[in-house]
């Protein structure tokens, strides 16, 4: 990595930042204040999160030579410019060549995270909504042992987790071991969109369980009871006064799923054997081993750009963000 | 009591959780258009026993008689009572129409009639002009109407309140006591009201249950609980008392101070030991000359509308109130006359009397 002068810039002015924030707070509270002890954090912040966000910026924005451009992000629509600019440089006529069609993979890869998100988080709604429902039940005794059922597998890596699902699905694997002992035919589990999907929902179900849990738990039992004593069979209670109070979990919970679901890596590679890749993967090769890091950056943005708008787009069903709370 | 005249019949419930009994064996009727109050200290019961007329709760024996049918196991939804709840648990997700108009819709009612239900209803409890506001931003008293109107606009034969106005301040309970007593009477609806405030059960109800441990203590019209309680708990629990150990002559004959005292009460054994009661405002401040007992005035409070005495006489404290003022320290005479001095059997066990008060 070759910094730029702009991007040492960045990083002396973040430092500038911090002592005139701390000043400012001196200045302001006459004399030390407890907001000092934030500090740490505060530089942990600037230094990993904010001079990172400042230098994705600048990539995006930048070719190879620190010059100004927009060519990254057309390089997401089209995936072969670089290719075919090299062509062309090379003297080809890409008309010739029959070259001139627009390369899709970054487009297609973005929409095709968009939908398994999507999948994954619809499925974890539909799973998660009655689990939370039954945890949450008071009468149920059971609840406190399936919410540490629920945590424990989360002590591990995700990348573990995930690694274990393969001995689970393989040819040769658990599930299969055992069909074939029952005389039954093998199941092709892995390296298809299912495996990715299963990975996927089994890794972020607690996001959803836990939020949609906290707002069940929080409600008052009497509103239940006062709904009943107005009439409502149970059905009704559900649906008039439990269900729309649950809502700000709801939302929290789509968002803790849909967010690291559209940026999911690693377990389409691991599950579904690189005939699935996803935009998070597409990042990491752009990255790593196209080594492009304009691009990759760019893509970054556009990333963080719809997930932004995704959150907003949420706020807007849950104001207060009441069922954040647990996170 | 004609049987027919009981609109609920609680019979034999008993109440199990885990291993405490929380209700033993009540049998309790209500008759219709009656305001029944469930008075007692907290733990006494009186909740679980409003619950389980609501369905909230099932016994773990006995029945519930309703109209002469047994709605013993009847969810709530099926009951044809509505409840008041304690902290109002209106719906925080929906208006003050919405709250109001829930069971009619549940009871799919037409839109119409909702609205004008609904408007009467906001008209009764004098929050006209409300509706489209959220619960959260009324007060504590706003609420309470919401709650209430949100119960009566369903039309329930009973209606149960599960202390209602225990979150309010004095002045607005004062207020909200009058309005509920003049709704009851106004729509006709029976009331079963629970309450730890002695005072607001002796303002409101036809009649009161006292409670304790589970138990039905004395059940009779408030006038009656506070002229002729039956134990020392009753006594302590309702109104202000002196209570003293005495043994019973002969029938009107008490001996209490060492003295004998002419009473009213008869039908005990002869020098059976029993507990004498004579309320505050019962003991007055006469002459030396006069007085049944002489005795120091030991300490003066002024109370508003009287002075609250201590005067020690006989070997004993005795509570006085008194318009007439006694300065600290002086010798008064204190008389009684008969009709106030009520005799009740001593109860075996003595435990603390008084409640949360």
């Amino acid at each position: 990595m070759n910094l730029s002068p702009f991007g040492i810039g960045l990083i002396v002015f973040s430092g500038v930042l911090f002592v005139f924030l701390i000043a400012y707070g001196f200045k302001v509270h006459h004399g030390m204040h407890r907001s000092i002890f934030s500090s740490p954090y505060t530089v942990w912040m600037i230094l990993f999160t904010v001079v990172p966000l400042f230098l994705i910026g600048y990539y995006a924005f930048t070719d190879v030579n620190g010059k100004f451009t927009l060519e990254n992000f057309a390089n997401f629509w089209d995936s072969n410019r670089e290719m075919k600019r090299q062509l062309i440089g090379m003297g080809f006529s890409l008309e010739e060549m029959g070259m001139t069609a627009r390369g899709s993979v970054n487009v297609d890869t973005l929409v095709y995270s968009l939908k398994m998100a999507f999948g994954c988080t619809v499925i974890c709604l539909l799973l998660g909504y009655p689990a939370a429902l039954l945890i949450a039940d008071r009468k149920f005794k059971l609840g406190p042992t399936i919410i540490i059922l629920f945590i424990i597998p989360m002590w591990m890596n995700f990348l573990l987790r995930t690694i274990a699902w393969m001995s689970l699905l393989e040819d040769n694997g658990l599930i299969n071991s055992l069909m074939t002992r029952l005389g039954l035919p093998k199941l092709k589990l892995m390296y298809n969109t299912r495996a990715v999907l299963l990975g996927m929902v089994y890794n972020y179900l607690p996001f959803m369980v836990f939020p949609i849990y906290n707002a069940l738990s929080k409600q008052d039992v009497r509103l239940s009871e006062a709904a009943q004593d107005l009439g409502a069979n149970n059905f009704l209670t559900f649906w008039r006064v439990v269900f729309p109070l649950s809502m700000p979990g709801i939302v929290s919970g789509i968002t803790m799923v849909f967010m690291p679901s559209v940026t999911t890596f690693f377990i389409p590679r691991v599950l579904g054997g690189g005939n699935t890749e996803m935009f998070g993967d597409l990042i990491e090769r752009t990255f790593l081993t196209a080594d492009n890091w304009n691009v990759g950056s760019a893509l970054s943005l556009l990333m963080m750009v719809l997930i932004l708008m995704s959150i907003s787009l949420l706020r807007k069903v849950d104001p207060e963000g009441e069922g954040g709370s647990f996170v | 009591m004609e049987v027919s005249n009981r609109l609920i019949d609680l019979q034999n419930i008993t109440k199990i959780y885990g291993e405490t009994e929380v209700l033993s064996d009540i049998n309790l009727y209500i008759r219709k258009n009656e305001f029944l109050t469930l008075l007692g200290p907290s733990g006494c019961g009186k909740t679980t026993t409003l619950r389980i007329i609501g369905g909230f709760e099932y016994p773990t024996k006995g029945r519930v008689i309703f109209d002469g049918k047994d709605i013993t196991n009847d969810p709530p939804y099926k009951r044809r009572v509505n409840t008041v709840f304690q902290k109002y648990a209106l719906f925080p997700h929906l208006n003050v129409y919405d709250n109001i108009a829930f069971g009619l819709r549940i009871a799919k009612m037409d839109k119409k009639q909702i609205a004008l239900k609904v408007g009467k209803m906001l008209e009764l409890v004098n929050l006209q002009g409300y509706e489209k506001r959220s619960v959260d931003s009324l007060s504590g008293g706003q609420q309470q109407r919401i709650a209430i109107a949100r119960a009566l606009v369903n039309e329930p034969e009973v209606l149960l309140l599960d202390e209602p106005l225990a979150a309010l301040d004095l002045k607005l309970r004062k207020g909200m006591q009058l309005e509920l007593k003049r709704m009851q009477q106004a729509l006709g609806i029976t009331f079963v009201f629970v309450t730890h405030d002695q005072e607001e059960a002796l303002t409101m109800s036809d009649t009161i249950a006292v409670m304790r441990d589970g138990k039905i203590h004395q059940i009779d019209t408030p006038k009656h609980i506070y002229d002729e309680p039956k134990s020392a708990y009753i006594a302590n629990f309702i109104g202000e008392s002196n209570i003293i150990r005495g043994t019973m002559i002969q029938d009107e004959l008490v001996h209490f101070c060492g003295q004998d005292f002419v009473c009213v009460d008869s039908g005990f054994d002869k020098n059976e030991e029993v507990d004498v009661l004579i309320r505050p405002e019962d003991l007055h401040i006469v002459g030396t000359d006069v007085a049944q007992l002489t005795g120091l005035v030991k300490s003066v409070l002024f109370k508003g509308v009287h002075y609250e005495m201590i005067i020690e006489a006989g070997g004993f404290e005795w509570k006085v109130h008194s318009t007439v003022m006694a300065p600290e320290g002086s010798q008064v005479g204190l008389s009684v006359i008969p009709f106030d001095i009520h005799i009740m059997r001593v109860e075996k066990e003595e435990s603390d009397p008084g409640g949360e008060e």
